[in-house]
This record gives structure tokens, sequence and C-alpha cells, in this order.
């Protein structure tokens, strides 16, 4: 029986030539900016640091056993569950290196004397020192993350895209007026949520979110705001509504489109920059449209869809943040407050479980709102080319 | 002392069973002009571990945490591979020896010599690095006392990794000798299943090695965790360890991982050993199966000439 004993062969001598290497550290006296040595030592009952805090850049863990039992020594990321770095096996007397490449951020340490239960553990802090830290391995592992944590939000938010329109479409088709206008705003919600998702099939976009002002000539007005402008046409000059046979017409011409989208976006998978810049998206749709109050003309539920497409950018900025904070934690800051005060703003309108009408506003509450979005979108222009560095 | 010594007898037994395994497998079917790939095999593991250490303690560059659990995962993963072909080619090779031409397994024997050599460093080598790592920190203790620095003697951890290693290749020679003593079927069913649930630790713990790469999830999934009772560093958890790769607290991947490889190999394996106990045209006593297995080998043997 032969056995592929090159493959075997070339494997092994592959594996550690192939593996990521890191550079040991020249001489312990080395003072160069970002080479830090912690010491430590671990005892039965203790795990001492000579810092809690350390420089961003290559970070080197002396771990001393001045116990009597077999310790290890783990760094984990901040909810102490994933492991940056470890060393195991460290015998009573034995001094033994950990070498990480360590982001900005926090950290847990712990020591394991014994070998059991979940250590000792304390914080530790590892301050930005400008230098560019390689850990291309954790790196991708956050790129994947992002990718499908994105991947399933879309399709959930389409799930429920297709659920509330269709109890929408049902209500409408069934004459129910008043439950129809209070589902409008909601069965949009997941809509404007991945609205440059569902934008991207260029045939559905204008069948489903055309709004009459935009029409091409020649071209038949229907989806969402047909529907819209039916259900509130206070606004309309001498406008006839619609018959009962076209209500059932339009209507079960937007559920079809809805389907047809969900079945679209399940084969969807989204890249890095694709998520930044949908993100970036969202925030221009915010500002093109329902800030001024365009987008929901007749029905004027606009801040339904304001604070879904920000729902949308930020969901974009959640998934991407363990990126964003390896590579360029100052812009997580900075966004996360803006996202915040715009969200402050966008929460002093709410009434009862939803929002107030468009028209409500006052001149200054709408300058206030567009500021905020801008202080949110200039950052956010950046988020691309930091994700992607 | 006793810690580090738990740790050298851990590391050392987990290659030193495979190996006198193999090294009785080759003197029970008259092999033993084989012997010299097993330990050349051994020697190659040996000196590619403490040269990596050396490298990786002294020299230029270190490797980043998850290159090397992602390298004792992955050779954990493949000397499964090849420790499950042995097994089942042992199997094969003596039925072969039961009733079949000699020139048979020979040429077996002869396409597998490489094999051997690669289990053998396979066994040997996995956890070679990680020895290897320990032991020149131990040796590095001890050369820091040298220097005239400390007044604790730190020559200790070497010797008590030391004195493990040699209790491992001790028990080693002792199983080897235990198994060149049973009855040559007995042999192949015993070691045979014994080896089966040795790869399945090894696969377990290659599967947990990769999920502290990261690279496979679940890490924080535990299925049981019976390090109360088991505590990790006693020489009991040690034995279990170096033995069967038994960890107190097991993660559900890890444990589907174990019962996997091992329900339907044991199942092949015991079927196997089965047919073969049964299945020759002599088999008076066959309601007796502890009793045919013992009696194929004189039954068949002259059947061959």
């Amino acid at each position: 029986m032969r056995l592929p004993l090159p493959l075997l062969a070339a494997t092994l001598v592959a594996l550690p030539a192939l593996a990521a290497c890191t550079q040991n550290a020249a001489s312990e006296t080395t003072g160069s900016s970002g080479d830090g040595t912690v010491t430590v030592s671990s005892t039965d009952d203790a795990c001492r640091l000579s810092s809690t805090e350390a420089p961003s850049g290559r970070l080197t863990f002396e771990v001393t056993n001045d116990g009597s039992q077999v310790t290890e020594f783990y760094l984990l990321d901040q909810d102490g569950k994933r492991i940056v770095g470890e060393v195991e096996n460290i015998g009573p007397q034995l001094t033994r290196q950990l070498v990480v490449q360590a982001a900005p951020g926090t950290y847990t340490t712990a020591c394991k004397p014994g070998m059991k239960g979940d250590g000792i553990r304390a914080d530790f802090t590892v301050t930005d020192s400008g230098t560019k830290v390689e850990t291309s391995a954790d790196e991708q592992a956050m790129v994947e993350e992002a990718q499908e944590d994105y991947r399933a939000w879309v399709q959930q938010q389409s799930d429920l895209l297709v659920q509330r329109t269709r109890a929408f479409v049902e209500a409408y088709e069934a004459g129910d007026d008043r439950t129809a206008k209070a589902l409008y705003p909601r069965a949009r919600t997941p809509w404007e949520r991945i609205e440059t998702v569902a934008e991207s099939f260029g045939d559905l976009d204008p069948r489903m979110d055309a709004r009459e002002v935009d029409l091409e000539p020649g071209q038949e007005w229907t989806g969402w705001h047909r529907l819209e402008k039916d259900l509130w046409p206070a606004r309309a000059e001498k406008y006839a509504s619609l018959t009962q046979q076209q209500r059932k017409q339009y209507a079960e011409g937007l559920l079809a489109n809805t389907v047809d989208l969900d079945k679209r976006i399940g084969g969807l998978t989204f890249t890095v920059d694709q998520i930044a810049n949908g993100s970036r998206g969202l925030l221009e749709e915010v500002a093109k449209s329902k800030v001024s109050g365009e987008e929901e003309y007749w029905s004027r539920t606009d801040l339904y869809d304001f604070q879904a497409n920000v729902d949308g950018a930020r969901k974009a900025l959640d998934v991407l943040t363990p990126l964003l904070r390896a590579r360029d934690p100052q812009l997580l800051t900075t966004l996360q407050h803006r996202f915040d005060a715009l969200q402050q703003l966008l929460d002093a309108q709410r009434s009862g479980d939803g929002f107030r009408s468009y028209d409500q506003l006052s001149q200054q509450q709408v300058h206030r709102l567009a500021d905020a979005v801008n202080a949110v979108a200039e950052p956010l222009s950046r988020l691309t080319a930091a994700v992607i560095s | 002392m006793i810690g580090n010594y738990l740790i050298g007898l851990r590391e050392g037994l987990e290659a030193s069973l495979v190996v006198s395994i193999l090294v009785a497998y080759l003197v029970r079917s008259d092999r033993r002009h084989l012997l010299p790939r097993i330990w050349s095999g051994v020697a190659l593991a040996v000196a590619i571990s403490l040269g990596f250490g050396a490298l990786l303690t002294w020299g230029p560059s270190g490797l980043t945490f998850e290159a090397q659990e992602a390298i004792g995962g992955t050779l954990s993963i493949v000397a499964v591979g090849f420790v499950t072909w042995m097994i089942f080619w042992m199997a094969r090779a003596a039925r072969a020896m039961g009733g079949e031409l000699r020139g048979r397994i020979d040429k077996a024997a002869e396409g597998a010599r490489w094999s051997l050599v690669v289990v053998a460093v396979l066994a040997v080598g996995r956890e070679g690095l990680e020895t290897a790592l320990f032991l020149w920190a131990a040796t590095e203790a001890g050369t820091r006392d040298a220097a005239g620095a400390a007044a604790t003697a730190t020559w200790q951890p070497l010797l008590g990794a030391a004195l493990g290693l040699a209790t491992a290749v001790v028990l080693g020679y002792l199983i080897y000798r235990g198994a060149v003593k049973i009855n040559l079927s007995r042999f192949f069913a015993w070691t045979g299943g014994f080896l089966i649930i040795v790869a399945a630790g090894v696969l377990s713990y290659g599967v947990h090695d990769l999920q502290e790469a990261g690279i496979l999830p679940g890490l924080t999934t535990i299925a049981f965790d019976v390090s109360g009772a088991i505590p990790p560093s006693s020489w009991y958890a040690t034995l279990l360890k170096g033995v069967f790769n038994f960890s107190p607290t097991t993660t559900v991947l890890e444990a589907a991982a174990w019962l996997l490889y091992v329900v339907p190999t044991m199942t092949l394996f015991v079927r196997g050993i089965r047919r073969r106990a049964v299945a020759p045209p002599v088999a008076p006593s066959a309601g007796h199966p502890g009793q045919s297995a013992q009696r194929t080998q004189p039954a068949t043997a002259p059947a061959a000439r």
C-alpha cells in the first residue's frame, strides 16, 4: 500500500515555513518604540503583572511560574472568550515567553495555576503607540465574521420585509385603510434598513420604490408610493382613488416583487468594503430625501425611514467594529459618538411606538437633524478606506 | 519538581505508546530488519523538534501563537490518519500471516516501509515542538543559575522533565514487553483497539488546538467539565492525558470529533477481527468467541503450507 508520502513530507516541511513568524526581541534591553516586555509572576493563588498597560505593537509577556503547580498564561480579548495568545505547560520555576502583536484595546489576562477553571483574571490595556499592528490571522477572522453577521442580518430584514408587506397588502386590499396606514411605515422599515442592498437590483427598485416625481416618461407608476398616495390623497389635487381592481393589482404586484427580492437577497454575500460603502450610502439616502421630507410626500412618515436608514448604517458599523478597532480606533470612537448624538435627536421625535409626522418638525429641528447627519457622514466616508487598508 | 516531572511523563507517554506498539508489531511479525526505520523516524523527530525549539527560543524569530497551535493541530490530525492506516494495515497483515503467502506481507511492508518512518516521526514529533520549547526553557533556567545569580536550584525543572520522559520510555518498554508476550491474534485485537482510542484522543486534541487558534469555532462551548474531580495537574490526569489525550474540560466539538472517529473506526475494526476469527472453514468452537480467536491461528496456519 502506497501512501502519498511526498505530499506528507511537503506538508511537514512547509507548515512551519508557511506559518506566520514573528520577530524575536533582539535583546531584552531594546528600548525601541512599541517593544514592550511585561513580566508576569504566576503563583498558586496570584497573577502579578509588572504593568497592566503596554503600548501597541510587539508585546512580550515573560511568564515565570513562582508557584508549585504547573501553570498557564492567557491573553484574551475583552470578553475573555477569544484567545489572543497563550503559553501552556509552564512548570514550576520555569520562565516562558508569550509574544503577541497587540492592537490597541482592552484585553483580559489570566494565569491558570493547576491548568483548570477560568484562571486568575485581570484587565489589561494596550495603548495606541502609532505602530501598525499586523494581526493578519485575527483580522481575517474578523473580516469573515463581519461578512457573515451582515449577510445574516440582511436576510433577517428581508424576511421581515416580506412578512410585514404581506400584512400591509392584505389590509390595503381589504379596504381597511386605518390598519394599512398604521402598517405602511412599519412595513417599509426593513426595506429602508437594507435600502442600499435592495436598490442594487436595478429592475426591482423602480418598480417597488419609485416616486411619482421621478418617473421617466412612459413609465408606469407602481410600488410602495403608488399605494401611499392612494391612502393619503389629502395633498393631491383632484385625485381619483384607485378602484378595487386596481388596488388588488398594485398590492399584489408589490408583494410579488418583495418575494422576488427576498429570493435574490438569499444568494448575496457582502465584502467588507460593500458593507462600509453601504453604510455610507444609507446616510446619503437620509441626507438626500429623508431630512428634506421628500421620500414620503403623501404620508409624511419620513422619520420612520430616517430611523431605518440610520439603523442600517449603524448595523454596518457594528459588524465592522472589531476590525475598525484594530485598524483605526480613533475613527471608531468618533463614529460611535456621532451616531449616538444623531440617535438622541431622533429619539426626541418619537411618539408612541412610532414617530411624529414630518410636518410637525420645526425648521430648526430639521436643520439640527441635517447637521447631525452631516456630522456622521463626514467620518463615515473614511470607513471604507479604514477597513480595507 | 513534581509538576515538571508530570509534564515530561505526559508528553513522553503520548509518543512512547505508539512507538512501542509499532516496535512490538515488527518484532512479532518477524521483521526486525525494519526496526532501524522506526528508530530513524524517532531520531529525526527528536532532532527536528529540538532544532526548531532552539531556533524559536534563541533564533531571530518566534512562531506566532496561532501558527504554533495550527501546526500542532494539523500535525495531530495528520497523525490520526497515519495511525488509523497503521491499525488496519496491521490487521490485514495479521490475516496474511495466518493464511496467505508470505511474499504478500513483505510486499506490503516494502511499500509501507517509509510510512513506518512517517508514523514514528509523527508519533514523536507531534508533541515534540511543545516539549522541546519546554526543555529549552528548563535548560535556560539551569544555565541562568550556573551564571551565579539565583540561590534556588534551577536544575530541578530540567531534572524533573528528564525523569518524566525517562519514566515514559520505561512505561513504553513495559507495554512493549507485555505486547510481545501475548498471543498473536489477541495482540492485534488489543493493540489495534487501544490505538483507535489513542488516535481518537489525538484527533480531539488536534481539534482543540485548532479551536484555540481560532480556526475552528466553539472554544467556549463545553460538553463537560470534570476538572474538579480530575485536577489536570494530578498524576492520574497526566496518565489519562498522556495515554488517551483525555481533557477534563472538553468542548462539544472535541467530543463530537472523538465519537465520530471512534464509533465507525471501532465498528469496522471489530467486524474485521470477528470475521477473521470466525470465517476460516475450521471453527468448531464458534459458540465461544473468546476461544475461537485463539484457535484460529494454529488452525489455519498449516493450511498455508
